[in-house]
């Protein structure tokens, strides 16, 4: 049966953006009346929300399964720690993380992108496993399994012009906070370009987009590298706010984590990965409490909501509870209607 | 007349079986072609071949003169030859629209594009709608592809396929599957936008009474050679295609 929405009555199309406004200002206000514990977690709710959403533009925007999204989360991670280590300059351990991510996403890209479906999920599968050899083999360079230490939190400045503290919590999450806003605002703009629709067709028909005078490799390596960049800044930003890194960060573990929260969401929504972020860290914490066997349990609630709700929790929402809601965030992926009021 | 496409000794084999068999075959501008023949006569492998599908084990093809036998499905789309699938090959998760500004977008050079919203882009959604509104799509626009009756979404593929502004479109059985009425109006539309966009179109069908009413040349295939060529009265009285029809009334 065909779904056809009735055009929403006028007092419905402004709703999601107030929503958007009012969770804006309740993520500005965190620190101020939710404590310390709060705040910490907020920060790690947005780098992984960052990382998912990288992930997803693999997944439910090109239709690729990589398992090595945390190579580059973790890439991103150790190149920041070591300039930090050398150069206390957060916004130069940041560019550095999100570059060196870039990099690293160019070379491996260039051979992942050849194969697809299995294939691909296996590739990157076993570079992701590579990285994470370096990271824990490595002493001299990484640390070892015992990581890299005593990263400092290092002020956001540019010589001469301003210089702001990041050792008090607050100011760091702000700097989180609005990097991550930033990057997700332009990763909606990517998703919804004719960049964006580019990848969705390779998604759909890898036959059909070669005849729109596509090349499917070019554009499916331009994908990895941005999902790369996006995974690197994510990355780049836990050292100043753990003041270490470790090498589980770059374990496939981590990477399944990433599918966990898409899936949990809703990989065809553009905002499924972030509420899938925001989910995982919910129920892991609430878990964590009870046992140490958390995963265990985790693994059950994701398999009863992905059986329960297929497409996602976030697709649930959208089309059988609030319809209305698709017209501002049910764009950019399977199920979007309406384009236009 | 101007010769587009012209193989020499094209062949593929599949195992011991070659589908296609040392085809020479030249296609000329504004001449609708069809190319016809039995099961199994090479007819969509030979597509496959000229498009760029898969590469021929040996033989040469030539647009407009330059030598695109290596030449991926890409780049031999921007130079100007475009396709429909036998088996239905659109973007089921798109909307309507968007299946075709995709191809309209990468003709403007635009897919790179990574900030600007779609609908920045005004003359791509004018061709868009130019293009709908000509195959009557135009009220589903906002479907998602993968929604509409069959008929419909072979009509999207054609109009996926001019949307790449081919000058030479193949079009791999465009009627199969759709009722009498929905057949001819596939017809009309292919004989309006052969004019109209200056699109050479190439056919294959199984359908003799589209074939005869449609084309200004036939091929006829038949084991993977071409064993007749010429215009449909031609090849009304051949013998040969007769025998192969088993004595079908042409």
């Amino acid at each position: 049966m065909k779904r056809r929405y009735f055009p929403p009555r006028l007092k419905y199309k402004h709703i999601p953006t107030i929503l958007l406004a009012l969770l804006i200002v309740l993520l500005l206000l965190i620190p101020q009346f939710a404590g310390k514990y709060v705040t910490y977690m907020t920060m790690h709710i947005l780098l992984f929300s960052l990382f998912a959403l990288s992930f997803n533009l693999l997944l439910g925007y090109t239709g690729l399964l990589s398992f090595g999204q945390a190579s580059f989360y973790a890439v991103g991670a150790y190149a920041c720690a070591k300039i930090l280590l050398v150069v206390p300059s957060l916004l130069l351990g940041v560019i550095g993380g999100v570059l060196f991510a870039g990099i690293i996403a160019v070379i491996l890209g260039f051979l992942c992108v050849r194969h697809t479906a299995i294939y691909f999920a296996m590739l990157t599968l076993c570079f992701g496993m590579m990285i994470f050899s370096i990271a824990m083999k490595w002493r001299a360079f990484t640390g070892g399994d015992d990581g890299l230490v005593g990263i400092p939190r290092a002020p956001l400045e540019i010589p001469g012009i301003f210089s702001l503290d990041m050792s008090p919590m607050e100011n760091y999450y702000y700097f989180v906070l609005i990097v991550s806003l930033i990057a997700i605002f332009i990763f909606y703009r990517i998703v919804n370009s004719p960049l964006g629709l580019t990848l969705q067709g390779i998604r759909d028909s890898e036959s059909r987009i070669a005849f729109a005078g596509i090349s499917v490799r070019n554009y499916r390596l331009i994908g990895f590298i941005i999902a790369g960049l996006y995974a690197g800044l994510a990355g780049a930003m836990l050292p100043p706010l753990e003041n270490t890194v470790t090498p589980p960060i770059a374990h496939w573990s981590h990477s399944a984590q990433a599918v966990l929260a898409s899936l949990l969401g809703g990989i065809h929504t553009f905002a499924g990965p972030i509420v899938g972020a925001l989910l995982f860290y919910v129920i892991k914490d609430i878990i964590v409490r009870f046992t140490e066997y958390w995963l265990i349990f985790l693994g059950i609630i994701v398999l009863v909501l992905v059986l329960g709700l297929r497409g996602g929790v976030v697709s649930v929402f959208q089309d059988r509870l609030f319809p209305w809601l698709r017209l501002r965030f049910g764009e950019g992926g399977a199920n979007e209607r309406i384009t236009k009021d | 007349m101007s010769e587009l496409l012209r193989t020499e000794g094209l062949r593929k084999c599949f195992g011991d079986l070659a589908a296609v068999d040392g085809v020479n075959l030249n296609l000329e501008a504004d001449v609708l072609t069809s190319i016809i023949g039995p099961n199994g006569a090479g007819k969509t492998t030979l597509i496959n071949l000229l498009t760029g599908n898969i590469s021929p084990d040996s033989g040469k093809v030539f647009f407009k003169g330059v030598d695109i036998t290596k030449m991926p499905t890409d780049k031999r789309v921007k130079r100007g030859i475009c396709r429909s699938f036998q088996i239905m090959n659109i973007f089921p998760r798109l909307t309507v629209f968007k299946n075709v500004q995709l191809p309209v977008l990468s003709v403007l050079n635009k897919s790179l594009k990574p900030f600007s919203r779609l609908d920045d882009h005004r003359d791509a959604v004018a061709e868009v709608e130019r293009i709908l509104k000509e195959v009557g799509l135009w009220e589903k626009k906002d479907l998602l592809a993968g929604e509409l009756s069959h008929g419909d979404q072979r009509l999207l593929e054609i109009s996926m396929a001019i949307a790449a502004k081919p000058e030479l479109c193949f079009l791999d059985e465009p009627s199969s599957g759709m009722n009498p009425v929905e057949r001819v109006k596939v017809l009309e539309l292919i004989k309006s936008l052969s004019t109209e966009r200056e699109v050479t179109f190439t056919i294959v069908e199984h359908d003799m009474d589209v074939v005869f009413s449609l084309s200004e040349r036939i091929i006829v295939m038949n084991r993977g050679k071409i064993i007749a060529d010429g215009e449909p009265a031609q090849i009304r009285e051949n013998k040969e295609v007769r025998d192969v029809y088993l004595g079908e009334e042409l």
